[in-house]
Protein backbone atom coordinates (compact mmCIF):
# COMPACT_ATOMS: atom_id res chain seq x y z
CA UNK A 1 0.00 0.00 0.00
CA UNK A 2 1.64 3.48 -1.23
CA UNK A 3 0.90 6.34 1.08
CA UNK A 4 0.99 9.96 0.03
CA UNK A 5 3.73 11.77 1.28
CA UNK A 6 2.77 15.51 1.74
CA UNK A 7 5.43 17.33 2.16
CA UNK A 8 7.43 15.29 -0.83
CA UNK A 9 4.63 16.22 -3.18
CA UNK A 10 5.14 20.07 -2.30
CA UNK A 11 8.77 19.47 -2.17
CA UNK A 12 9.10 18.29 -5.54
CA UNK A 13 6.35 20.86 -6.78
CA UNK A 14 8.36 23.68 -5.33
CA UNK A 15 11.56 22.72 -7.20
CA UNK A 16 10.16 22.50 -10.48
CA UNK A 17 6.44 24.49 -10.61
CA UNK A 18 5.28 23.42 -14.19
CA UNK A 19 5.20 19.85 -12.66
CA UNK A 20 1.53 21.01 -11.06
CA UNK A 21 0.60 22.21 -14.68
CA UNK A 22 -0.01 18.34 -15.83
CA UNK A 23 -3.87 17.64 -16.61
CA UNK A 24 -2.47 13.41 -17.77
CA UNK A 25 -3.28 13.51 -21.51
CA UNK A 26 -0.24 11.09 -21.78
CA UNK A 27 0.73 13.03 -24.74
CA UNK A 28 4.50 12.14 -23.08
CA UNK A 29 4.34 8.93 -23.00
CA UNK A 30 2.67 8.29 -26.95
CA UNK A 31 5.95 10.61 -28.16
CA UNK A 32 8.14 8.53 -25.35
CA UNK A 33 10.63 6.52 -28.06
CA UNK A 34 11.54 4.37 -24.26
CA UNK A 35 7.29 3.83 -23.78
CA UNK A 36 7.84 2.70 -27.55
CA UNK A 37 10.34 0.29 -26.75
CA UNK A 38 9.47 -1.01 -23.99
CA UNK A 39 5.46 -1.46 -24.70
CA UNK A 40 4.73 0.90 -21.89
CA UNK A 41 5.67 -0.25 -19.21
CA UNK A 42 8.36 2.46 -18.99
CA UNK A 43 5.55 5.33 -18.78
CA UNK A 44 6.67 9.10 -17.95
CA UNK A 45 3.15 9.74 -17.51
CA UNK A 46 3.00 7.87 -14.77
CA UNK A 47 6.21 8.83 -12.78
CA UNK A 48 4.58 12.64 -13.13
CA UNK A 49 1.20 10.99 -11.98
CA UNK A 50 3.21 9.68 -8.46
CA UNK A 51 4.96 12.61 -8.41
CA UNK A 52 1.55 14.91 -8.23
CA UNK A 53 0.38 12.27 -5.47
CA UNK A 54 3.85 12.57 -3.62
CA UNK A 55 4.52 8.90 -3.85
CA UNK A 56 7.68 8.99 -2.35
CA UNK A 57 8.81 5.22 -1.95
CA UNK A 58 7.24 4.25 -5.14
CA UNK A 59 9.31 6.70 -7.11
CA UNK A 60 12.68 6.69 -4.86
CA UNK A 61 12.72 3.20 -3.33
CA UNK A 62 10.95 1.14 -5.53
CA UNK A 63 11.92 3.06 -8.70
CA UNK A 64 8.39 1.79 -11.03
CA UNK A 65 8.34 2.90 -12.97
CA UNK A 66 12.12 2.91 -13.42
CA UNK A 67 13.47 7.07 -14.21
CA UNK A 68 16.67 5.67 -15.27
CA UNK A 69 15.18 4.56 -18.35
CA UNK A 70 14.27 8.11 -19.40
CA UNK A 71 16.59 8.62 -22.79
CA UNK A 72 16.46 12.42 -22.18
CA UNK A 73 15.49 13.05 -25.84
CA UNK A 74 13.49 15.75 -24.91
CA UNK A 75 10.33 14.09 -26.91
CA UNK A 76 7.95 15.00 -24.30
CA UNK A 77 9.05 18.48 -23.37
CA UNK A 78 8.62 19.62 -26.32
CA UNK A 79 5.31 17.84 -27.23
CA UNK A 80 3.69 18.61 -23.62
CA UNK A 81 0.58 20.61 -24.03
CA UNK A 82 0.95 22.18 -20.99
CA UNK A 83 5.07 23.04 -20.98
CA UNK A 84 5.92 20.29 -18.14
CA UNK A 85 9.32 20.08 -17.93
CA UNK A 86 9.36 16.23 -17.67
CA UNK A 87 13.10 15.58 -18.13
CA UNK A 88 13.86 18.36 -15.62
CA UNK A 89 11.56 16.65 -13.27
CA UNK A 90 12.95 13.23 -13.66
CA UNK A 91 16.54 14.38 -13.08
CA UNK A 92 15.42 16.23 -9.98
CA UNK A 93 14.02 12.63 -8.94
CA UNK A 94 17.40 10.63 -10.15
CA UNK A 95 19.18 13.51 -7.91
CA UNK A 96 17.27 12.74 -4.54
CA UNK A 97 17.58 8.78 -5.21
CA UNK A 98 20.88 9.40 -5.15
CA UNK A 99 21.10 11.66 -2.80
CA UNK A 100 19.02 9.83 -0.53
CA UNK A 101 21.70 6.80 -0.47
CA UNK A 102 19.10 4.24 -2.65
CA UNK A 103 20.45 2.38 -5.28
CA UNK A 104 21.15 3.90 -8.83
CA UNK A 105 23.36 1.99 -12.01
CA UNK A 106 26.64 1.45 -11.40
CA UNK A 107 27.80 2.79 -14.78
CA UNK A 108 27.24 6.61 -13.49
CA UNK A 109 29.40 5.84 -10.38
CA UNK A 110 31.65 4.48 -12.67
CA UNK A 111 31.79 7.55 -14.81
CA UNK A 112 32.11 9.80 -12.24
CA UNK A 113 35.41 8.29 -10.85
CA UNK A 114 36.58 8.39 -13.83
CA UNK A 115 35.84 12.12 -13.88
CA UNK A 116 37.31 12.79 -10.40
CA UNK A 117 40.59 10.77 -11.39
CA UNK A 118 40.82 12.49 -14.75
CA UNK A 119 38.91 14.66 -15.62
CA UNK A 120 37.46 12.88 -18.16
CA UNK A 121 34.71 10.66 -18.70
CA UNK A 122 36.80 8.28 -21.00
CA UNK A 123 40.70 9.13 -21.46
CA UNK A 124 42.45 7.94 -24.29
CA UNK A 125 44.13 4.42 -23.97
CA UNK A 126 47.50 3.72 -25.42
CA UNK A 127 46.01 2.15 -28.19
CA UNK A 128 43.77 5.72 -29.27
CA UNK A 129 46.76 7.84 -28.34
CA UNK A 130 48.85 6.00 -31.30
CA UNK A 131 45.95 6.04 -33.55
CA UNK A 132 45.76 10.43 -32.71
CA UNK A 133 49.58 9.83 -33.74
CA UNK A 134 48.71 8.16 -37.04
CA UNK A 135 46.57 11.03 -37.68
CA UNK A 136 48.27 13.51 -36.72
CA UNK A 137 46.46 14.77 -34.47
CA UNK A 138 47.54 16.84 -31.19
CA UNK A 139 48.21 15.63 -27.95
CA UNK A 140 44.79 16.09 -25.79
CA UNK A 141 45.08 19.06 -23.03
CA UNK A 142 42.52 17.93 -20.26
CA UNK A 143 42.17 19.58 -16.54
CA UNK A 144 44.25 19.36 -13.71
CA UNK A 145 42.51 16.76 -11.65
CA UNK A 146 43.23 18.47 -8.73
CA UNK A 147 41.44 21.86 -9.46
CA UNK A 148 38.91 19.59 -10.41
CA UNK A 149 38.29 17.88 -6.59
CA UNK A 150 38.87 21.16 -5.27
CA UNK A 151 35.91 22.75 -7.39
CA UNK A 152 33.60 19.49 -6.21
CA UNK A 153 34.63 19.61 -2.63
CA UNK A 154 32.10 22.93 -2.77
CA UNK A 155 28.78 21.19 -3.56
CA UNK A 156 30.15 17.72 -1.79
CA UNK A 157 30.10 15.49 -4.97
CA UNK A 158 31.67 12.56 -3.63
CA UNK A 159 29.52 12.45 -0.30
CA UNK A 160 26.28 13.58 -2.16
CA UNK A 161 26.13 10.96 -4.78
CA UNK A 162 27.38 7.96 -2.22
CA UNK A 163 29.92 7.39 -4.30
CA UNK A 164 31.25 4.50 -1.45
CA UNK A 165 27.79 2.93 -1.03
CA UNK A 166 24.48 3.95 0.06
CA UNK A 167 22.05 2.51 1.64
CA UNK B 1 36.04 36.72 -31.19
CA UNK B 2 38.02 33.20 -32.34
CA UNK B 3 36.98 29.65 -32.34
CA UNK B 4 38.39 27.09 -30.22
CA UNK B 5 36.99 23.30 -30.62
CA UNK B 6 35.51 21.25 -27.52
CA UNK B 7 36.19 18.16 -27.96
CA UNK B 8 34.57 15.80 -25.07
CA UNK B 9 35.83 12.67 -24.08
CA UNK B 10 34.31 10.14 -26.52
CA UNK B 11 35.83 11.34 -29.94
CA UNK B 12 39.38 12.63 -28.28
CA UNK B 13 38.89 9.37 -26.30
CA UNK B 14 37.62 6.07 -28.53
CA UNK B 15 37.14 7.99 -32.07
CA UNK B 16 40.04 10.11 -32.98
CA UNK B 17 38.91 9.57 -36.47
CA UNK B 18 35.94 11.40 -36.43
CA UNK B 19 37.92 14.37 -35.11
CA UNK B 20 40.59 14.07 -38.19
CA UNK B 21 37.17 14.69 -40.59
CA UNK B 22 35.99 17.60 -38.38
CA UNK B 23 39.21 19.61 -38.75
CA UNK B 24 40.32 18.38 -42.69
CA UNK B 25 36.52 19.63 -43.39
CA UNK B 26 36.73 23.03 -41.18
CA UNK B 27 40.39 23.14 -42.90
CA UNK B 28 39.02 22.96 -46.24
CA UNK B 29 36.76 25.27 -45.80
CA UNK B 30 38.66 27.77 -44.37
CA UNK B 31 37.18 28.20 -40.90
CA UNK B 32 39.86 28.30 -38.22
CA UNK B 33 39.00 26.69 -35.71
CA UNK B 34 42.24 26.51 -33.07
CA UNK B 35 43.04 23.52 -30.30
CA UNK B 36 40.82 23.64 -27.21
CA UNK B 37 41.33 24.83 -23.53
CA UNK B 38 42.16 22.46 -20.40
CA UNK B 39 38.72 20.86 -20.30
CA UNK B 40 37.21 18.37 -18.22
CA UNK B 41 34.31 16.62 -19.20
CA UNK B 42 31.47 18.75 -20.32
CA UNK B 43 29.82 17.28 -18.39
CA UNK B 44 27.74 14.54 -19.21
CA UNK B 45 24.14 15.52 -19.58
CA UNK B 46 23.11 12.19 -19.74
CA UNK B 47 25.27 11.18 -16.77
CA UNK B 48 26.98 13.95 -14.01
CA UNK B 49 23.77 15.94 -14.03
CA UNK B 50 21.63 13.03 -13.05
CA UNK B 51 23.59 12.62 -10.06
CA UNK B 52 23.86 15.88 -8.93
CA UNK B 53 22.83 19.08 -10.40
CA UNK B 54 24.60 21.35 -8.64
CA UNK B 55 28.06 19.65 -9.23
CA UNK B 56 26.85 19.71 -13.11
CA UNK B 57 26.63 23.03 -13.11
CA UNK B 58 30.12 24.28 -11.88
CA UNK B 59 32.53 21.89 -13.59
CA UNK B 60 30.33 23.29 -16.74
CA UNK B 61 30.91 26.75 -15.40
CA UNK B 62 34.66 26.04 -14.94
CA UNK B 63 34.45 24.83 -18.66
CA UNK B 64 33.06 28.41 -20.57
CA UNK B 65 35.24 30.44 -18.02
CA UNK B 66 38.63 28.81 -19.85
CA UNK B 67 36.91 29.90 -23.28
CA UNK B 68 35.84 33.15 -22.12
CA UNK B 69 39.53 33.92 -20.88
CA UNK B 70 40.71 32.89 -24.28
CA UNK B 71 38.10 35.44 -26.04
CA UNK B 72 37.02 31.95 -27.77
CA UNK B 73 34.09 30.84 -28.86
CA UNK B 74 33.33 27.27 -28.09
CA UNK B 75 32.99 24.69 -31.33
CA UNK B 76 31.47 21.66 -30.11
CA UNK B 77 32.21 18.35 -31.88
CA UNK B 78 29.76 16.51 -29.65
CA UNK B 79 25.84 16.78 -29.20
CA UNK B 80 25.64 15.82 -25.56
CA UNK B 81 28.66 18.60 -24.76
CA UNK B 82 26.95 21.51 -26.77
CA UNK B 83 23.56 20.66 -24.72
CA UNK B 84 25.64 20.63 -21.20
CA UNK B 85 27.52 23.83 -21.95
CA UNK B 86 24.49 25.90 -23.39
CA UNK B 87 22.37 24.57 -20.84
CA UNK B 88 25.11 25.60 -18.06
CA UNK B 89 25.23 29.16 -20.21
CA UNK B 90 21.55 29.34 -20.77
CA UNK B 91 20.63 28.65 -16.79
CA UNK B 92 23.51 31.19 -15.17
CA UNK B 93 22.21 33.77 -17.82
CA UNK B 94 19.33 34.12 -17.15
CA UNK B 95 19.40 33.82 -13.11
CA UNK B 96 21.59 36.42 -11.21
CA UNK B 97 21.08 34.12 -8.26
CA UNK B 98 22.42 30.73 -9.81
CA UNK B 99 25.61 32.94 -11.48
CA UNK B 100 26.40 34.52 -7.97
CA UNK B 101 25.67 30.73 -6.27
CA UNK B 102 28.35 28.94 -8.78
CA UNK B 103 30.75 32.02 -9.04
CA UNK B 104 31.29 31.54 -5.14
CA UNK B 105 32.30 27.85 -6.00
CA UNK B 106 34.43 29.02 -8.70
CA UNK B 107 36.53 31.38 -6.28
CA UNK B 108 37.83 28.21 -4.40
CA UNK B 109 39.72 27.67 -8.34
CA UNK B 110 40.08 32.07 -8.77
CA UNK B 111 37.38 31.41 -11.62
CA UNK B 112 34.89 33.51 -12.99
CA UNK B 113 31.62 33.03 -14.83
CA UNK B 114 30.58 36.88 -16.56
CA UNK B 115 28.88 35.15 -19.82
CA UNK B 116 30.66 36.29 -22.66
CA UNK B 117 31.17 33.87 -25.13
CA UNK B 118 28.34 31.71 -27.30
CA UNK B 119 28.38 28.03 -27.80
CA UNK B 120 28.16 26.54 -31.48
CA UNK B 121 27.29 22.49 -32.44
CA UNK B 122 29.85 22.13 -35.63
CA UNK B 123 27.26 21.33 -38.18
CA UNK B 124 25.65 24.65 -37.06
CA UNK B 125 29.08 26.19 -38.61
CA UNK B 126 28.97 23.77 -41.28
CA UNK B 127 25.16 24.53 -42.67
CA UNK B 128 26.24 28.20 -42.12
CA UNK B 129 28.86 27.65 -45.01
CA UNK B 130 26.82 25.14 -47.00
CA UNK B 131 27.19 27.19 -50.41
CA UNK B 132 30.93 27.17 -49.22
CA UNK B 133 30.34 23.45 -49.00
CA UNK B 134 28.69 23.01 -52.40
CA UNK B 135 31.01 25.08 -54.27
CA UNK B 136 34.12 22.90 -52.97
CA UNK B 137 32.63 19.51 -53.70
CA UNK B 138 34.78 17.15 -56.42
CA UNK B 139 33.67 13.96 -56.22
CA UNK B 140 29.39 14.50 -55.37
CA UNK B 141 27.82 11.42 -53.26
CA UNK B 142 25.75 10.62 -56.05
CA UNK B 143 23.25 7.80 -55.99
CA UNK B 144 24.12 6.96 -52.26
CA UNK B 145 20.95 7.22 -50.13
CA UNK B 146 21.92 8.35 -46.29
CA UNK B 147 20.00 8.06 -43.45
CA UNK B 148 20.50 10.82 -41.30
CA UNK B 149 20.69 10.40 -37.79
CA UNK B 150 20.08 14.43 -36.16
CA UNK B 151 20.03 12.61 -32.47
CA UNK B 152 18.33 14.76 -29.46
CA UNK B 153 20.64 16.86 -28.16
CA UNK B 154 21.68 18.93 -31.40
CA UNK B 155 17.61 19.92 -31.32
CA UNK B 156 16.46 19.88 -28.21
CA UNK B 157 15.23 21.23 -25.46
CA UNK B 158 15.17 24.19 -28.35
CA UNK B 159 14.48 26.40 -25.51
CA UNK B 160 17.84 26.05 -25.05
CA UNK B 161 19.37 25.08 -27.91
CA UNK B 162 17.66 27.27 -30.64
CA UNK B 163 18.77 25.44 -33.95
CA UNK B 164 16.73 23.90 -36.39
CA UNK B 165 13.24 22.52 -35.69
CA UNK B 166 12.57 20.20 -32.93
CA UNK B 167 10.41 18.03 -34.13
CA UNK B 168 11.06 17.96 -37.81
CA UNK B 169 14.98 19.13 -38.46
CA UNK B 170 16.19 19.75 -41.75
CA UNK B 171 19.38 20.92 -41.60
CA UNK B 172 21.23 17.69 -41.51
CA UNK B 173 19.11 16.88 -44.59
CA UNK B 174 19.94 19.70 -46.39
CA UNK B 175 24.31 18.88 -45.94
CA UNK B 176 23.34 15.17 -47.20
CA UNK B 177 21.86 16.56 -50.24
CA UNK B 178 24.50 19.46 -50.41
CA UNK B 179 27.10 16.81 -51.48
CA UNK B 180 24.98 15.30 -54.16
CA UNK B 181 23.89 12.51 -51.91
CA UNK B 182 20.00 11.34 -51.44
CA UNK B 183 18.58 11.80 -47.36
CA UNK B 184 16.70 8.95 -46.61
CA UNK B 185 13.15 10.13 -45.20
CA UNK B 186 12.11 7.41 -43.17
CA UNK B 187 9.52 7.78 -40.13
CA UNK B 188 11.53 7.17 -37.05
CA UNK B 189 14.28 9.85 -37.90
CA UNK B 190 13.29 11.96 -34.98
CA UNK B 191 13.88 9.24 -32.55
CA UNK B 192 16.39 8.76 -29.97
CA UNK B 193 19.06 6.08 -30.93
CA UNK B 194 18.92 4.80 -27.43
CA UNK B 195 22.08 5.31 -26.70
CA UNK B 196 21.94 7.07 -22.83
CA UNK B 197 19.70 4.06 -21.87
CA UNK B 198 22.33 1.78 -22.33
CA UNK B 199 23.87 3.06 -18.91
CA UNK B 200 21.01 1.67 -17.11
CA UNK B 201 19.58 -1.37 -19.10
CA UNK B 202 21.30 -2.45 -22.24
CA UNK B 203 18.08 -4.65 -23.55
CA UNK B 204 16.37 -1.56 -24.15
CA UNK B 205 18.90 0.53 -25.40
CA UNK B 206 18.80 -2.20 -28.05
CA UNK B 207 15.14 -2.13 -28.96
CA UNK B 208 15.16 1.58 -29.20
CA UNK B 209 18.16 0.68 -31.87
CA UNK B 210 16.49 -2.52 -33.72
CA UNK B 211 13.30 0.26 -34.49
CA UNK B 212 15.54 2.68 -35.84
CA UNK B 213 17.25 0.58 -38.05
CA UNK B 214 14.17 -1.12 -39.17
CA UNK B 215 12.89 2.17 -40.09
CA UNK B 216 15.73 2.94 -42.25
CA UNK B 217 15.92 -0.17 -44.09
CA UNK B 218 12.29 -0.06 -44.71
CA UNK B 219 13.23 2.96 -46.58
CA UNK B 220 16.16 2.39 -48.59
CA UNK B 221 19.49 3.13 -46.71
CA UNK B 222 23.06 2.85 -47.95
CA UNK B 223 24.60 3.99 -44.91
CA UNK B 224 24.13 6.50 -41.74
CA UNK B 225 24.66 10.22 -41.44
CA UNK B 226 25.40 10.94 -37.15
CA UNK B 227 26.27 14.58 -35.98
CA UNK B 228 27.13 13.29 -32.32
CA UNK B 229 30.04 10.48 -30.84
CA UNK B 230 27.13 8.93 -28.44
CA UNK B 231 24.37 8.01 -31.46
CA UNK B 232 27.82 7.05 -33.39
CA UNK B 233 28.76 4.40 -31.08
CA UNK B 234 25.40 3.25 -30.87
CA UNK B 235 25.26 2.61 -34.33
CA UNK B 236 28.70 1.58 -35.48
CA UNK B 237 29.27 -0.90 -32.29
CA UNK B 238 25.65 -1.83 -31.06
CA UNK B 239 24.29 -3.37 -34.35
CA UNK B 240 26.31 -6.28 -34.30
CA UNK B 241 24.41 -6.53 -30.41
CA UNK B 242 20.87 -6.14 -32.17
CA UNK B 243 21.66 -8.68 -34.78
CA UNK B 244 22.30 -10.89 -31.84
CA UNK B 245 19.15 -9.76 -30.13
CA UNK B 246 16.66 -10.09 -32.79
CA UNK B 247 18.29 -12.49 -35.11
CA UNK B 248 19.01 -9.71 -37.90
CA UNK B 249 21.66 -8.89 -40.33
CA UNK B 250 21.97 -5.37 -40.30
CA UNK B 251 25.70 -3.74 -41.66
CA UNK B 252 25.02 -0.15 -42.20
CA UNK B 253 28.46 1.55 -42.65
CA UNK B 254 28.03 4.51 -40.28
CA UNK B 255 29.80 7.64 -40.70
CA UNK B 256 30.42 11.05 -39.11
CA UNK B 257 28.78 13.86 -41.42
CA UNK B 258 32.25 15.34 -41.19
CA UNK B 259 33.34 12.29 -42.85
CA UNK B 260 31.04 11.86 -46.20
CA UNK B 261 32.08 16.09 -46.91
CA UNK B 262 35.55 15.28 -46.80
CA UNK B 263 35.25 12.05 -48.87
CA UNK B 264 33.00 14.84 -51.19
CA UNK B 265 35.78 16.85 -50.87
CA UNK B 266 38.09 14.84 -52.50
CA UNK B 267 40.21 13.98 -49.63
CA UNK B 268 41.26 9.91 -49.45
CA UNK B 269 39.94 7.12 -46.79
CA UNK B 270 43.47 6.64 -45.48
CA UNK B 271 44.04 10.63 -44.55
CA UNK B 272 40.96 9.98 -42.69
CA UNK B 273 41.19 6.73 -40.91
CA UNK B 274 38.44 5.20 -42.42
CA UNK B 275 39.37 1.79 -41.75
CA UNK B 276 39.46 2.11 -38.25
CA UNK B 277 35.91 1.89 -38.63
CA UNK B 278 34.20 -1.27 -37.09
CA UNK B 279 31.82 -1.47 -40.27
CA UNK B 280 34.11 -1.84 -42.60
CA UNK B 281 33.02 0.85 -45.76
CA UNK B 282 35.23 -0.61 -48.56
CA UNK B 283 32.45 -1.63 -50.56
CA UNK B 284 30.57 1.90 -50.05
CA UNK B 285 33.67 3.59 -50.93
CA UNK B 286 33.78 1.69 -54.40
CA UNK B 287 30.22 2.75 -55.14
CA UNK B 288 30.94 6.30 -54.49
CA UNK B 289 34.30 5.98 -56.46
Amino acid sequence: MQTVDFEFRKEIIKEDFSLSYCYQCGTCSSVCPVAFATDGVYNPRKIIEESLLGLKDLLLSEQNPNVWLCSTCQMCVEKCPQNVFLTEIFENLKNKIVQTGESYPDTFKTQAKAILENGLALSPTPPIIRRREELKLPKVETADSKELKKLLNTTNFVEKIHLNGGK
Amino acid sequence: MSNKYFLGCVIPGRLPYLEASARKTFEKLGIEISDQAKCSCCPDPTGTGLLDHQSWLVLGARNLCLYEESKSDIISLCSGCTESLKSVKYLLDKDENIKKEINDKLKSIGKKYKGTINVKHFAEILFENIDSIEKKVKKPLKDLRIAGHPGCHYLRPSEIIQWDNPLNPTTLDRLIEAIGADSVDYSLKNDCCGNPVEKSDKDVSYSMLQNKLKSMKENGTDCIACVCPACYQQFEFNQREVNKKFNTDYNFPVFYITELIALAFGLKAEELGLKFHRIKVNELLQKIS
